[in-house]
């Protein structure tokens, strides 16, 4: 299990058959996530830690489409 | 035996622009989905509470189009109400197409290369504040003529390659088509912006432009299935939904910011740096307009164990979901610092606003401006006494006077 400051690694996974682009994820957490040409989810950072991990749950949180998740990493 | 109650008509009164109106709270607490009776005076159900609201707007068995029949419930008698509605094949057409076309306009990458100019068209507005101030140094300075009506129309107007000289003209159609009560006049204006968008169309056909328009006249140009109606349907619903939404943000995120010095104080003292948890904040809590986003079922099917037939309208009350204490912690306090805030000022599901991007663009940008330029900056008159202009499809202040001197 990784361990960083007690606190688990998460993995971030996003469904793209979901993905509406709406690009709300690349405003929120731009450390973690960004979009393709077509506006696409593309995740820049798999195993964010510190204030990208808690832009990547705020991210995961609003996603219109609920198209985000984060799973322990390991 | 006693009769029913009688549904209440929205919008329903509300003490000022920043409280919600004391029957949506009510409401709330009694259920999470009621009956209603719509401006226009039909039947409609009304959903206050978040989970319930969320589920309404991520299902597909709703649509956004009023079903094409003589008895179908009526909203409203604005003009964005009373627009033909196309089969439910034909909506989901042109909104797929409408998704693929402007996602990469309005991504945020693209967002972010264009946050620079919003900065510059952020100090040309402050600095139009100051002139002002200098004309009539005895008179507060209107806020939102300055800043939150100006800077959304003139970022919009640049996207999408319209004379921001037109400004006037714009706002004017934009009042009167979303007029709840407009009826004539609210049809009259939308075919004066229809014909202006398909003058401004016919032109950028000769000569294109680096614009978002241009590249939508591109699209039609390849795609017979692409209809005018639809093209200027769609730039109008731009230019619109571009401006109105923002500016009554923008008026209504200071007002949250000025309610108390401390809290003004802390975000005038690093604004770059707290931008964009207040932002979010500032989205959940302002509540311009008082319907919601509005479903019709396309079959019959229930929500939260309430039946709703085929063709009945929805009405999801998503100030009132933003404030629901199931979802949200003291939901009625502004506090930045809440994590997550899945707030649904965009909306939720397919239909979330295309623009968000461009939209948390700005307000970041824009307070961010304001409160580096003006850090003493503060009301002129009582922000309780200001009203939501509930008469309008989206809502929004009429003046927000301020000084900071």
């Amino acid at each position: 299990m990784v361990v960083n400051g007690g606190r688990r690694h998460e993995r971030v996974e996003a469904d793209a058959a979901r993905c509406v682009a709406s690009g709300q994820c690349a405003v929120t957490a731009p450390l973690v996530f960004d979009q393709d040409e077509d506006g696409q989810v593309v995740v820049l950072t798999a195993e964010p830690v510190g204030a990208a991990a808690q832009q990547a749950r705020e991210a995961a949180a609003r996603c219109p489409v609920s198209a985000l998740r984060l799973r322990p990493a390991g | 035996m006693t009769a029913p109650a009688p549904a209440p008509r929205l919008p329903f009164e509300r003490p000022n622009a920043l409280d919600l109106a004391p029957l949506l709270a009510r409401l709330r607490e009694q259920g999470p989905i009621t009956r209603v009776t719509t401006p226009a005076g039909d039947p409609a159900w009304l959903v206050t509470r978040y989970e319930e609201a969320r589920e309404v707007l991520s299902d597909t068995r709703f649509s956004r189009q009023r079903p094409d029949t003589e008895d179908g419930p009526r909203i409203s008698t604005s003009a964005l109400h009373t627009r033909p509605a196309g089969t439910p094949e034909e909506e989901d057409r042109e909104h797929a197409r409408m998704r693929r076309m402007l996602a990469p306009a309005f991504s945020a990458p693209r967002m972010r290369r264009l946050g620079e100019r919003i900065g510059e068209l952020a100090e040309s507005c402050l600095d139009s504040m100051e002139a002002e101030h200098a004309r009539h140094p005895d008179r507060a300075v209107d806020l939102h003529e300055h800043l939150s009506f100006r800077l959304p129309v003139m970022v919009i107007c640049e996207l999408l390659g319209v004379p921001i000289a037109d400004r006037d003209l714009l706002r004017g159609w934009s009042e009167r088509i979303a007029a709840l009560y407009g009826g004539e006049d609210a049809a009259a204006a939308m075919a004066e912006f229809e014909a202006y968008v398909a003058a401004v169309a016919e032109d950028k056909r000769g000569r294109p432009g680096q614009d978002v328009f241009s590249d939508i006249l591109a699209v039609q140009a390849q795609d017979p299935s692409f209809t005018e109606q639809e093209m200027t349907r769609l730039a109008v619903g731009l230019l619109f939904a571009g401006h109105e939404t923002t500016s009554a943000r923008i008026d209504l995120g200071v007002l949250f910011l000025l309610g108390d010095t401390a809290r003004r104080d802390r975000f005038a003292a690093d604004p770059q740096g707290t931008a964009r948890a207040t932002v979010e904040e500032i989205l959940r809590m302002a509540a311009p307009g008082g319907l919601g986003l509005t479903r019709f079922a396309r079959e019959d099917l229930t929500v939260a164990g309430t039946a709703i037939a085929r063709g009945e309208a929805v009405l999801v009350a998503i100030n009132a979901a933003n404030r629901d204490a199931r979802a949200f912690e003291e939901p009625d306090a502004f506090d930045p610092s809440r994590s997550p805030n899945a707030h649904l000022a965009f909306g939720h599901g397919g239909h979330y606003c295309i623009g968000n991007s461009l939209a948390r663009t700005e307000l970041q940008t824009a307070l961010t401006a304001l409160f580096r330029r003006f850090p003493g900056l503060r009301t002129a008159v009582d922000p309780h006494s200001l009203r939501d202009h509930s008469e309008r499809l989206a809502g929004g202040l009429g003046e927000v006077p301020v000084r900071w001197w």
